[in-house]
């Protein structure tokens, strides 16, 4: 239980390579915060720095007020999980779980060990494979030692390295939801690496979304959805990814509007406060919006035509192309439409989309940054 | 030449791609010279600065650090173990009073007499008691050449720890902060008096006022320098089990190489540059000298004078080596794949058994088995005795009346039975590794078995086996063992030198080695040349296969 | 070794060749293998028959010399009782015996510390160590025994004390040859490690506690390379050893049985004998660790 500071942290390799570049995040006490990002972005990088595994090139470290930068990982009072799970194949899962505790000075007592253990066990249903080696184990299984080994020892940072990407997607979806009920029950700070978004919206209180080692944002799940503060988070965040539009925002009085393929939509109020606020005048941008709310219309849409049609059980995706061979995606629920309408929607037919002014996100064609940050 | 780009490569028949690359590699060669140059250049440079920095940060540790740094530089230690860091302290004076007192009594002498290697030979002395002249021991030149190169080994030693001594001293004053804080304080009044300096008009109050300024502005600064405690002794030695463990685990095997690798190797050099040998020893027999290059252009430059000249022996004996060296690689590693995926095509039966006789032959010593099969092909021996009850007439095969063509090829055949099973072994474990999709789409595109190993195996093993062909290859210049005990360099070749310790036909350079410092005389100082010799050619190869073998690769990858 | 593995990765042949159409699958295949077979036969005799007729010089007891037959007129052990009463075998035995496990031991000790360092341990020079070695490697070794020679005479290590200065040349330099087994340690997941310091062990615990208990297949092979080591070395016992039929070792002591003309007439058959004797130990310790030493050996080759 406690805090974590990274100030200015930078990590470079041989070669002046930098892997992450000044990174600050203050990560509060208990809180769950999630890493997330391509691969490559750097995450797992800050993640082992704040570990001990890599060494911090520039900027300090601190756990509990305490800098830890030139602490082993041993001395740091954390616990982390691998991606690999990293279980020592010649011990039994007991003696796995037991081995952080066996290293503690004072000795703890065997009985201590045992109770400990065993409990951890019954906790993530293991308790069965006790005397198995970890060879003889499934995937899930591993995963959950793993989880046991880490949760053994009293720690201040509860660590994850992409805990999950080794599991098929059944199985992810299940252990995702018992890490959330495992946070309840760990109660202490956790940073967790991951690069799917999924994860990331469902586990985390922070998310922190990183690209080419530099920070992109840093918010709730429901900020980063909604109030993105670039292109790329915008598009990372979100599955289908969020449809970009190059066009215009036109300023007309109070009033903000945007002309994609000559349409003419008018922003909501609210965004268009902030607009103003914010000093914009008529511009160039690239204009966003998320597939799930895009409606098809009779009239007074974007005209394009389809392309392919993902039947996914409660939705449909449509990939559509638009009058300049632009791809967009629409989410359309099934529950909406009617046999015929939903059999209609093959390659090569023509339809008109629209959304409304409230869900329109608005980027700098330069900079990708969002017009809608408030300054 | 025309540089093709990778695509119009692809445009080029399989015959215009030969010589496109034949050419690509003659006009490497240049390129690849001026890339070793520039790369010392470099080395240089930067070796030229380390210097420089390290000297810097000599003198500037003097100015900056307090008196218990600066005794440092006459007493080892002295500030490490006033700062409490008594383990430190303690090992770095030990180190300097061993130092000096060795210095004192041994290792200066050694290194005074180190230009002349000894000055008083073996003589007679007149022994007043019995009125006689005696025998006496002179310089022993031997020893002066090895204690002085330990004794610079030593001298070297010292400079190093005297140096991780005084950065020792920087580095606990950063800690405690004690240096940097000095520094601004220097800086403070420098930046006082220049204020005087350059502003001579300034009222006496203005004077003040901004001297009180910077005053302040430095005052704050040396406050907010950090001071941390140093580690303790109990920290040094855990420490050596935690992130310094590495010195730990290499002081053993490191200390080993220094003694029984480095040092007789630097020794040796060195002998190669006098007239050391049996004859002239220093102690027992003559002394012996520095002499120059001497050694070098025996055994280098070509000499006419007297019929046989050691330098056409050499040369000799140098191109059967690499000869050997090339046959034994390259037969052994064919054989031995083409042993393996017998043994392992589908549909042979007791794969387990053939494969143990073979690796049965691994585990008799090769000694055995060399002395043995030495003999069968002995005059008179068991492949003889065949031969002659088949009606034909015995061979000379390998003793000193063989032919020397005779006697080379039944040493590489010989080999031949010796290596397979080695690399039956290898090429089966790389094989195993081969993806089976590779030729199962071999197989839908319609290649044949043979076109299967030329397109797939082959350049897999070698592209895997790379680096252990030429480990192989340099191994092979050295197999002192298969040369010596099968043939023992048999038959002598005719019309050597005489300082040539009667050289055989079959010899490599390092049994040759062997026999010139075991026979009569031994000529020590002309094994020595031989040995840096071999060294170059063995480093020379090395350096051009590493740039042309693709398996080149980052040993990171493998982790 | 993973026979199913080893069968379907072998390059087979393709029956769908125009001319081998009609002969049928089992026909061509047949045809193939008996060649394979017969190749397989004659290679098995020539690889086996130098080490049985070696045993069966062994129980000659007509004569002792070199002979142009191979089965015995007389059998019996006298060559066997002629070598254990009448010449210095036991003690050359013991000699490398003695030479073979301390190297053993030591040398496996050395290179588990070079390797593992070189593997695990990221530090200042390591890439320098590891050039420097490569370019160490490079000279003989034997240029080396001259000075050696002399040292150890200086320490009373030569001759009729050989042991000693045998066994510290073999082990000392053994460093140098870490690359099989850094080979294998390079295999190990790092997160192994990483795990082991995040669960709260120093590096010695590390080693200790994670490593060394899954490094078995390499402790084996450096220990059985380094114990057999021994046991086959010429060059430097002889010139430790020095002529002192004190201080030889098996190859240097039954090589003096048979170096002169005359000898060979007087001492064959116990050379022979003693061949046997050696050979006997050693391949029986090597079958039961096979399978360590041909992954050792494999492994070696690829990490080069």
């Amino acid at each position: 239980m406690a805090q974590v500071k990274l100030t200015n942290v930078k990590k470079i390799y041989q070669g002046n390579v930098v892997a992450v570049h000044d990174f600050n995040l203050d990560i509060q006490d208990k809180e769950f915060i999630v890493f997330v990002g391509p691969s490559g972005c750097g995450k797992s990088t800050t993640l082992r720095m704040v570990a001990g595994l890599e060494e911090i090139s520039e900027g300090t470290v601190e756990i509990d007020g305490e800098v830890v930068n030139d602490l082993q990982p041993k001395d740091r009072h954390i616990s982390m999980v691998f991606q690999n799970y990293a279980l020592y194949p010649h011990l039994t899962v007991f003696e796995n779980m037991a081995f952080p505790l066996r290293l503690l000075r004072p000795k703890m007592s065997n009985k201590e060990i045992y109770d400990r253990v065993t409990s951890a066990a019954e906790v993530l249903g293991i308790t069965e494979y006790l005397t198995r080696k970890p060879k003889a184990l499934s995937g899930g299984q591993r995963q959950r030692v793993a989880i046991g080994r880490a949760m053994v020892k009293d720690c201040k940072v509860f660590l994850m390295d992409e805990p999950l990407s080794n599991l098929d997607a059944k199985l992810r979806n299940q252990m995702r939801a018992e890490i959330i009920l495992l946070r309840k029950r760990i109660n202490t700070t956790f940073i967790y690496v991951t690069h799917d978004q999924t994860e990331a919206m469902t586990l985390g209180d922070r998310i922190v979304i990183m690209k080419d080692g530099y920070i992109m944002q840093v918010g709730t799940p429901t900020e980063v959805f909604d109030e993105p503060a670039n292109l790329f988070v915008a598009q990372f965040i979100g599955a289908p990814m969020m449809n970009t539009v190059k066009c215009q925002l036109i300023k007309e009085g109070k009033k903000y509007f945007v002309n994609p393929y000559g349409v003419k939509l008018e922003v909501d109020g609210e965004k268009a406060q902030i607009l103003a606020d914010n000093g914009v005048e008529t511009r160039d941008i690239i204009l966003g919006f998320r597939p799930e709310h895009v409606d098809i219309v009779k009239e007074n849409g974007i005209p394009v035509s389809v392309l392919v049609n993902e039947m996914m059980g409660s939705e449909i995706h449509l990939h559509v192309l638009t009058s300049d061979n632009a791809k967009l995606i629409v989410r359309v629920p099934t529950v909406r439409l009617t046999k015929e309408e939903r059999e209609g929607l093959t390659a090569g037919k023509e339809l008109q989309i629209s959304f409304p002014g409230k869900v329109m996100h608005f980027f700098d064609p330069e900079t990708e940054k969002s017009l809608l940050v408030k300054e | 030449m025309k540089k093709y780009s990778s695509l119009e490569y692809l445009r080029l028949t399989k015959i215009q791609r030969f010589f496109y690359k034949i050419a690509c590699f003659f006009v490497g060669i240049p390129q690849f010279f001026k890339k070793i140059g520039l790369a010392i250049v470099k080395f240089a440079k930067k070796f030229g600065i380390g210097v420089k920095d390290e000297f810097k940060d000599l003198v500037m540790t003097f100015v900056n650090g307090d008196y218990k740094t600066r005794i440092s530089y006459a007493i080892m230690g002295f500030g490490s173990f006033t700062r409490k860091q008594y383990g430190r302290g303690i090992l770095f004076f030990l180190f300097e009073a061993i130092f000096i007192v060795y210095m004192a009594l041994a290792g200066g002498y050694w290194i005074s007499m180190l230009p002349s290697l000894g000055k008083i030979g073996p003589h007679q002395e007149y022994d007043p008691i019995w009125d006689v002249w005696v025998p006496a021991y002179g310089d022993n030149s031997f020893k002066i050449l090895l204690y002085s190169v330990l004794t610079i080994f030593f001298i070297v030693a010292f400079i190093y720890t005297w140096r991780l001594n005084i950065k020792q001293n920087r580095i606990s004053e950063e800690i405690i902060g004690s240096m940097p804080k000095r520094c601004l304080e220097k800086e403070k009044k420098q930046k006082i008096v220049e204020l005087k300096k350059n502003n001579p008009d300034l009222s006496t109050e203005e004077l003040s006022q901004k001297t009180k300024e910077i005053e302040d502005e430095y005052n704050q600064k040396i406050e907010e320098v950090p001071s941390k405690p140093l580690k303790s002794t109990k920290d040094d030695v855990m420490s050596l089990i935690d992130n310094e463990f590495h010195k730990t685990l290499l002081a053993l095997p490191v200390t080993g190489i220094l003694i029984f690798t480095v040092m007789p190797i630097i020794f040796m050099i060195l002998v190669a540059f006098t007239n050391y040998s049996g004859q002239a020893n220093g102690y027992t027999n003559h002394l012996f000298h520095w002499v120059g290059m001497d050694n070098f252009n025996t055994v280098l430059v070509w000499s006419n004078s007297g019929g046989a000249s050691f330098s056409a022996t050499f040369g000799e004996v140098l191109a059967w080596t690499l000869m050997w060296a090339f046959f034994a690689t390259f037969s052994n590693y064919f054989l031995g794949m083409i042993v393996a995926m017998i043994i392992n095509k589908k549909g042979i039966k007791l794969k387990k058994w053939w494969r143990t006789v073979l690796v049965l032959t691994i585990a008799i010593p090769q000694f055995i088995s060399l002395l043995y099969v030495n003999k069968m092909f002995s005059y008179t021996g068991v492949i003889n005795g065949v031969i002659t009850n088949l009606g034909g007439t015995p061979v000379h095969f390998m003793d000193d009346y063989a032919e020397p063509w005779v006697s080379r090829l039944t040493v590489i055949l010989v080999n031949i039975w010796i290596g397979i099973p080695y690399l039956m072994l290898i090429a089966t474990g790389i094989l195993m590794n081969i993806p089976a999709d590779l030729y199962e789409s071999a197989q839908i595109d319609g290649a044949n078995v043979f076109q299967q190993y030329m397109k797939i195996t082959l350049p897999y093993m070698l592209f895997v086996t790379g680096p252990y062909l030429l480990t192989s290859f340099t191994g092979n210049m050295n197999n002192f063992n298969v040369i010596f005990l099968l043939t023992g360099g048999a038959p002598t070749m005719i019309n050597t030198p005489p300082n040539a310790a009667s050289v055989g036909s079959t010899d490599l350079l390092i049994t040759w080695l062997f026999k010139i410092t075991t026979t009569a005389g031994s000529k020590y100082y002309l094994a020595s040349v031989i040995g840096i010799l071999v060294f170059l050619v063995v480093a020379i190869i090395s350096i051009i296969v590493y740039n042309i073998i693709p398996s080149n690769k980052n040993e990171e990858d493998f982790q | 070794m993973a026979e199913e593995l080893l069968n379907t990765n072998t390059p087979e042949v393709v029956e769908h060749k125009k001319d081998k159409r009609h002969m049928g699958l089992t026909a061509s295949r047949t045809i193939s293998n008996t060649v394979i077979y017969f190749i397989l036969v004659i290679m098995t005799v020539v690889w086996l028959v130098p080490f049985i007729f070696l045993v069966l010089q062994s129980f000659r007891v007509e004569s002792t010399g070199m002979v142009g037959y191979i089965i015995p007129e007389q059998w019996g052990f006298n060559n066997y009782v002629n070598l254990f009463t009448n010449t210095k075998f036991p003690k050359w035995f013991m000699n490398t015996f003695i030479i073979a496990l301390a190297t053993a031991a030591l040398q496996t000790i050395i290179v588990l510390c070079m390797s593992y360092t070189l593997s695990r341990l990221r530090f200042g020079g390591r890439k320098f160590l590891m050039n420097f070695m490569l370019v160490l490697g490079m000279f003989p070794g034997m240029l080396t025994m001259i000075i050696l020679y002399r040292v150890l005479a200086d320490l009373h290590m030569t001759q009729q004390n050989s042991i000693p200065g045998l066994i510290l040349v073999y082990a000392a330099s053994s460093g140098m040859g870490y690359y099989v087994s850094k080979g294998f340690f390079d295999t190990l997941p790092k997160s192994l490690d990483e795990a082991a310091r995040v669960d709260g062990a120093n590096r010695a615990q590390v080693l200790l506690k994670v490593i060394l208990p899954l490094s078995k297949p390499i402790v084996i092979y450096t220990l059985l390379t380094a114990f057999m080591g021994p046991w086959g070395d010429f060059a430097f016992a002889s010139y430790i050893a020095f002529n002192n039929s004190n201080g030889m070792n098996v190859a240097v002591g039954l090589n003096s049985l048979i170096s002169t003309p005359a000898s060979i007439g007087k001492n064959y058959t116990m050379f022979c004998a003693g061949g046997v004797v050696v050979a006997i130990p050693i391949t029986v310790l090597f079958l039961f660790l096979q399978k360590y030493y041909v992954e050792g050996v494999t492994g070696g080759a690829v990490k080069g």
